[in-house]
């Protein structure tokens, strides 16, 4: 990082997270090339769309030929060296998914009144982090297997990511009201479903687990084996007691050829299976596969707690010992209670990390551990005696929240687990302490005025936005955004690239829900352009009219009628016709294109005067010159074409179709017209040299008919 | 907290206000996996995530009852390819139904527009035709037998279109294809003979086209900006045969015509989908009327409902009767349409009646396909690279 590593030690130091600096290994991307050749002339590279770059590949002057181009524009994606542990495309699974959670969340935020607020408004926040949660991935498996194989003490499931036990931890101390009283209980199925994930950086009950269940298919008689012994232990202090008590029956006294001479053992084996599954929890219900009995309340859960821890010193104490012949069966057995009575130092042994640790002690020693306080002051000793070597981000993000320190979990959850996570799960923290409330909500001056919560989704929205399918899902982050949001939107949208259709609609659409329609004319003006530039004119005209942008229209006019008085023979003007259409009627913007429609009426019942010859048709196309005429819309360049196409209608036989007032208005022009060739920029038309004259002619041959007629 | 200036924005996308309808499936819990609907729904909604962006989707001919194929054109855009993909789909009936692919063709761009058609002499081999941005139109046959994508011939020639290719539409008997551009040409492809394409008509790109449709052998109508439909007849070349241009709007609002049907027995009467909602119906024969199904137009016309406020982008006839309303259907309405649309609506339209809406999504449904021998089942592709389907009873 530039600028910082000069005192980064210093900055170290002072940081509340760690945060490694560590210098990355550099990578190589290859360039993809499918026509142009090395070697090149020239290479620029700018920045794409997010994290693509734009490789502008230029062939030398001698290596271009006529099959082969110029050049060649690549684009290359820089990616994270590991790819994570959630793909892009789930990533983007999971954006797409929590859009509507949260939309839902933030419509509530301000429809719910005040009063209501505090009541129902966990309840809320709770259906919102389910949702969110269930995107994450399922923990629980979803099919159980028809016949139950003994030997499988786990249960496989599908690996579940990191994200999700975060979300759950989040959810458990701060959106989860009801789970406030049972919060132990709470933790132990947490680490139940997460443990896995710590195996990775260090040694967990978990993996001795699956190691253990591996050697499971081969060994015969398991009572033998020392590691079944710890195994269940070890199962046994974080209160695994499902695999406990199946690990158990597994014990060799069970055996049909073995229970006569083994009745003793098999007896303690099975009182101790018992005790397990009759322990008393602090909760208000179980999952129908785990084991122990529930108790709502406090007092009802003390009572049967010390009835139970009676019943274990009883087992402990009883003659039945000493008439086991096992060895090993025996002590591991003893150990068993032991742990079940919560001895500190044997805990300390058969658990692998801290965590684990502090599930023993909730489940044994301390079951009556609450507050944040007394669960920190807790975690601490834990860690003091199960020192680690490495700490899990789960484990930093853990800490921070009994710690009860909002700064330490924002950073863990934006260092760990990114952008997403923190914009979405601040919703939670909100919810959860009005600690945390004012700190996010109040507005940073050292973050130009915004609050710490829009900070995040500004830079979640960010992300979003340098996606091509994401970018239009940024719009839902950045209006719940009070300050800089919409501004941030505005700027989004004017980014996006009009030439490609449907951005363009897309773009328009997102302008229509926001009721930024000055955006969206801004769009339609850039199509419009854009599109006059292609050659794309029919588009070009639609997006300026919809744009309602008088000045472009008139000035695009003035090119578009280039284009006609070039061709303006009958066939090429069908082509105008869709055209015409297009400008729609007259209360429509068309600008100075309104000529084109009267000229073409114009040019319709002059072809009906050459293809009949009734005087009245030709009256009404005379009618319709004149209009053209007068009309100050009309091209300069058109005005001779005009009345040289009509020379018919100014020579008709039957009787002059111009009074004296009309043929001197097109006299008039032809005045004008013949001052106008001598300024410059005058367009010529491509006529015949005695156009002007015969019109003239025809003119003044009708002026003279017309004064005889008045 | 959020101001209330800023709640309306809310309802971009998500959340829709809860629709009465109480056949919407609105369970927020669809997104991740797929999952059917509760035993007592009539019609059944399966999503299936992909992880590509669906350009387009169709279903390809049956072979057999059990297998059914399907063909989509998809993007990826972590790698930026673009691909031609057929796959089977086990039976949509069953309770999770699965795509599994089966073959894949490399496209040179993006797909633009998708259409099948059985091919007369070998059934079990239909006829694929996809429009590219790039301004090419490829020509496939899917051998559902053998499970392959075969590329037949492709028309990049020299002239054939500048720009993308807005709009396809092969014959019945698959032996032409109509294609249109925004650079306002329009153009033959022939199939059987020389493979080679002819101009029908360039306006120079004063008019874009978007969409077009076969009405008869020789005929086929073009959709273009400004709810444009032209009429065009390859016996009387040289332009359009007949013009049509909106006359509902007033002049305030003018839109696009993204998609077109015409129904093989009403060939006269062309239906369109387009900007704000908007569907209406043209009968060629009085092509000053059009019928207003569905959009801004509608408070004049008390029949027509407006259920969807933003760009529809793609119509079909829907040829599915429900036993139960068979009867109503008379020669002289419009046949019920279905619709898919840019806020996240798949609904069937019909003149006169309440609209039925089968589907309410947070994002944008691109596409959709009524398959034509079992018209029951619907597929669509959602924005959120996901494809949808549907069963109704």
């Amino acid at each position: 990082m530039p600028g910082m590593t000069s005192d980064a030690g210093e900055f170290g130091s002072l940081s509340v997270v760690p945060h490694s600096l560590d210098a990355q290994a550099a990578r190589v991307y290859p360039l993809r090339t499918h026509r142009a050749t090395p070697p090149f002339a020239r290479l620029s590279i700018s920045w794409a769309r997010g994290n693509t770059l734009r490789v502008t590949l230029l062939q030398s002057d001698d290596a271009v030929s006529e099959q082969s181009v110029g050049g060649e524009v690549v684009e290359v994606k820089l990616a994270e060296a590991d790819g994570g542990e959630i793909s892009d495309a789930r990533w983007r699974r999971i954006a797409y998914g929590s859009v509507a959670p949260f939309a839902l969340l933030q419509s509530r935020k301000s429809s719910i009144d005040s009063f209501h607020y505090e009541k129902d408004w966990w309840e809320h926040v709770m259906d919102y982090s389910k949702e969110i949660s269930s995107l994450l991935g399922n923990s629980k498996s979803s099919a159980t297997p028809m016949i139950e194989d003994p030997k499988t003490v786990l249960r496989a499931v599908e690996e579940p990511t990191s994200v999700k036990a975060a979300w759950e931890l989040l959810e458990m101390f701060y959106a989860d009201k009801q789970s406030q009283t049972w919060i132990p209980e709470r933790l132990l199925d947490w680490l139940a479903d997460f443990d896995c994930l710590f195996s990775g950086t260090q040694p967990t009950v978990h993996s001795k687990l699956v190691a253990f269940q591996k050697e499971l298919v081969t060994i015969q008689a398991v009572e033998n084996h020392p590691e079944y012994w710890e195994v269940i232990s070890s199962a046994l202090a974080i209160g695994w007691l499902d695999v406990v008590v199946k690990l158990l029956r597994l014990h060799g006294s069970y055996m049909y050829d073995q229970l006569g001479s083994r009745e003793i053992e098999n007896g303690l084996v099975e009182a101790v299976a018992l005790l397990i599954s009759q322990m008393p929890r602090l909760r208000p219900d179980l999952p129908t596969e785990k084991l122990g009995e529930c108790y709502n309340t406090k007092p009802e859960f003390m009572k049967a707690w010390e009835k139970w821890r009676g019943q274990i010193t009883k087992l402990d104490c009883s003659a039945f010992w000493l008439q086991c012949d096992h060895q090993q069966t025996r002590v591991g057995l003893k150990n068993m209670l032991q742990i079940m009575l919560g001895n500190a130092s044997l805990l300390s042994n058969v658990t692998c990390h801290w965590m684990e640790l502090y599930i023993s002690h909730f489940l044994y020693i301390r079951p009556f551990t609450v507050g944040l306080e007394s669960m920190y002051s807790l975690a601490e000793k834990c860690m003091h005696l199960k020192p680690i070597s490495n700490r899990h981000k789960l484990m930093g993000l853990a800490l921070g929240i009994l710690e009860e320190n909002t700064e330490v979990v924002l950073a863990e959850c934006s260092r760990s687990f990114g952008p997403w996570m923190i914009t979405h799960a601040l919703e939670l923290l909100t919810a959860g302490s009005a600690q945390a409330e004012n700190l996010l909500h109040e507005e940073q001056s050292k973050l130009g005025g915004i609050c710490i919560e829009e900070l995040h989704r500004l830079t979640y929205a960010q992300i979003l936005s340098s996606h091509a399918l994401t970018w239009n899902i940024a719009p839902i982050y950045l209006t719940s955004c009070m300050k800089q949001g919409m501004g941030l939107l505005e700027n989004l949208l004017y980014n996006q690239p009009v030439q490609h259709h449907q951005v363009l609609l897309k773009s328009i659409e997102i302008c229509r829900l926001n009721g930024l329609d000055r955006v969206s004319d801004d769009i339609m003006k850039i199509a419009g352009v854009h599109y006059w530039k292609h050659g794309k004119k029919g588009s070009a005209v639609f997006w300026l009219q919809q744009a309602q942008d008088d000045v472009r229209l008139n000035r695009i006019a003035k090119h578009l009628f280039d284009f006609v008085g070039k061709s303006v023979s009958d066939e090429s003007f069908k082509q105008w016709e869709g055209m015409i259409e297009l400008l729609g009627t007259e209360s429509k913007t068309a600008g100075g294109l309104e000529f084109l429609k009267k000229y073409r009426d114009f040019r319709r019942s002059l072809q009906q005067v050459q293809d009949g010859i009734t005087t009245d048709n030709a009256r009404k196309a005379a009618e319709a010159l004149i209009s053209l005429m007068r009309n100050p819309s009309t091209p300069q360049q058109f005005w001779l074409p005009l009345l040289y196409d009509s020379l018919k209608l100014l020579n008709w036989k039957e009787s002059p179709l111009l009074n004296v007032s009309e043929t001197n208005i097109l006299l008039n022009k032809l005045q004008e017209l013949s001052l106008a060739k001598l300024l410059p920029g005058f367009v010529a038309s491509d006529l015949p040299s005695d156009a002007l004259k015969s019109v003239r002619l025809a003119l003044a041959t009708n002026l003279g008919r017309a004064f005889l007629l008045d | 907290m959020l101001s209330l200036s800023h709640t309306h924005t809310h309802t971009h996308q998500k959340p829709k206000p809860q629709r009465p309808d109480p056949k919407t499936p609105k369970n927020h819990q669809l997104h991740h996996s797929t999952m059917a609907i509760t035993s007592s729904h009539p019609i059944q909604i399966h999503k299936l995530p992909q992880h590509t962006y669906i350009d387009a989707l169709r279903w390809l001919p049956h072979l057999s009852t059990f297998t059914r194929h399907i063909i989509l054109a998809t993007y990826d855009s972590d790698t930026s390819t673009p691909l031609l993909q057929t796959c089977t789909l086990s039976s949509p009936s069953q309770t999770t139904p699965s795509l599994t692919p089966q073959s894949t063709a490399a496209a040179p761009s993006r797909i633009t527009s998708l259409k099948v058609c059985p091919s007369p002499s070998a059934p079990s081999k239909p006829l694929v035709a996809a429009a590219t941005v790039s301004g090419a139109v490829l020509f496939y046959s899917a051998d559902l037998v053998n499970g392959s994508l075969n590329f037949e011939f492709s028309v990049p020639e020299k002239g054939f279109h500048s720009g993308p290719v807005s709009g396809i539409d092969l014959n019945d008997n698959g032996l032409e294809c109509v294609s249109v551009g925004e650079d306002g040409r329009v153009n033959l492809v022939n199939l059987s003979v020389n493979k080679g394409f002819r101009r029908v008509f360039d306006s120079n790109g004063l008019v874009s086209y978007s969409s077009v449709k076969w009405a008869s052998p020789f005929e086929f109508v073009t959709g273009a900006f400004g709810f444009g439909l032209h009429l065009w007849d390859q016996r009387k070349p040289g332009g359009p045969v007949a013009l049509f241009k909106d006359n509902w709007t007033g002049g305030t609002a003018s839109g696009i015509v993204h998609s077109i049907d015409i129904h093989p027995s009403r060939k006269h009467t062309c239906l369109a989908g387009g900007s704000y909602g908007t569907v209406f119906a043209w009968d060629t024969r009085w092509p000053k009327k059009p019928i207003l199904l569905s959009g801004l137009g509608v408070n004049e016309n008390p029949h027509a409902n407006s259920l969807v406020e933003s760009d529809i982008w793609e119509v079909q006839y829907d040829n599915y009767t429900h036993p139960s309303n068979i009867n109503s259907s008379s020669s002289s309405k419009i046949l019920p349409a279905m619709i898919c649309s840019e806020d996240g609506i798949l609904a069937v339209i019909e003149q006169g009646e309440e609209p039925t809406e089968l589907l309410a999504e947070p994002c944008a449904i691109n596409s959709f396909d009524i398959d034509r021998q079992n018209p029951s089942d619907v597929m669509c592709s959602l924005e959120w690279e996901s494809i949808a389907i549907i069963t109704r009873p």
